[in-house]
């Protein structure tokens, strides 16, 4: 049983490892087999990935005559649209999507719609497309329970 | 409902939206810093593409700090990045149940944004007394509507309710009728 070799980096700094465990295709361009879809690729990823730790787990010798040309490691390097989950949660971990979800889900369509009519609620919404109003804030009062969030 | 109605007008129009729910099951995680995070996430969500400024800012903290500990003067510079980009529409739910010491700062914050981006709106509900808060920090420049239940709207909702009742052979016209009668003078004293 040789030694794992750990004169090899996992993967450069700052960059996203992902391995393919299928051959790499063709380098000659014009002869390319179809693509996966992400979908397929991901299925095959995780059944492989199954695989290879029942392997594991199995024999430990496994790991030492594993084909190395089986496994194709390629890195990529983060862009602005790769990160946008990344940094969007960055910003903020809170989601309140979630409670806007819940209320429209319990509100009932038309009720309250009256509140869109009025002039203040229209100049207000205006005001910035170059409306006479210049009414930046507009507040809604009321005591607990008139349905300022929604009627329930 | 505004909200809902404001996202249907916000598309394919050059606005972004966000909007922030208080309560006060959950003070302890609305601070102004959180909830200011908040709303810049989901402006700049609503944004095509993340500007530049705010990538190159992520790109600088996210291993220095950890992705952690954002202050509210970053996040006010962000915002106003954010807000320069598209119109911006604030929506703030129930500000009355925001813990004091952050309300203050929230507002404060949000006024400096007003002042920076003059064409951002701020939609806030709550009870009527914290009104002239609202309009020291956030300026002149504040109207407020009078919220109250709504003869219509309480039928409408009751006929819904009623609609979808489980044992519909109880209710017949009249007495529906009934139900609806004395809800309603009954809200009209509130």
């Amino acid at each position: 049983m040789g030694e794992v070799d750990r004169r090899v980096p996992l993967y450069p700094k700052g960059y996203t490892k992902t391995t393919h465990f299928f051959s790499p295709p063709p380098r000659n361009s014009g002869n390319r087999p179809t693509p996966l879809s992400t979908i397929d690729s991901c299925n095959i990823l995780r059944g492989e990935e199954q695989k290879m730790s029942q392997s594991f787990s199995n024999n430990l010798n496994s790991f030492n005559s594993f084909n190395p040309t089986y496994i194709n490691t390629t890195y990529i390097n983060p862009t602005a649209a790769d990160d946008r989950p990344n940094i969007l949660a960055w910003l903020s971990p809170l989601d309140p999507k979630l409670r806007h979800q819940g209320i429209r889900d319990r509100r009932i369509e038309s009720v309250g719609e009256w509140l869109l009519q009025t002039e203040e609620f229209r100049d207000w919404y205006a005001g910035s497309e170059g409306g006479k109003s210049d009414n930046a804030v507009l507040f809604c009062c009321g005591n607990p329970g008139v349905g300022k969030t929604f009627v329930r | 409902m505004i909200i809902d109605n404001l996202y249907s007008r916000a598309r394919g129009r050059n606005t972004t939206i966000a909007c922030f729910y208080f309560d006060f099951a959950a003070q302890s995680e609305q601070s102004a810093a959180s909830i200011l995070g908040s709303l810049l996430k989901q402006l700049v969500f609503g944004l095509e593409e993340i500007p530049e400024e705010i990538s190159e800012a992520y790109e600088d903290r996210k291993y220095a700090m950890g992705g952690q500990g954002l202050q509210i003067s970053d996040i006010l510079n962000m915002l106003q990045i954010a807000t320069a980009r598209k119109r911006a529409l604030i929506c703030i739910d129930a500000l009355d149940e925001c813990a004091t010491e952050h309300r203050v700062k929230l507002l404060d914050s949000l006024g400096q944004l007003l002042q920076q981006s003059p064409g951002t709106r701020i939609f806030v509900t709550g009870r009527p007394h914290i009104l002239p808060e609202i309009e020291t920090r956030l300026g002149e420049r504040t109207e407020s509507i009078s919220i109250s239940p709504k003869r219509e709207d309480i039928a409408t909702y009751l006929r819904s309710r009623l609609a979808a009742d489980t044992t519909p052979d109880a209710m017949d016209s009249t007495l529906e009728e009934d139900i609806l009668e004395k809800i309603s003078s009954d809200i009209s004293e509130m």
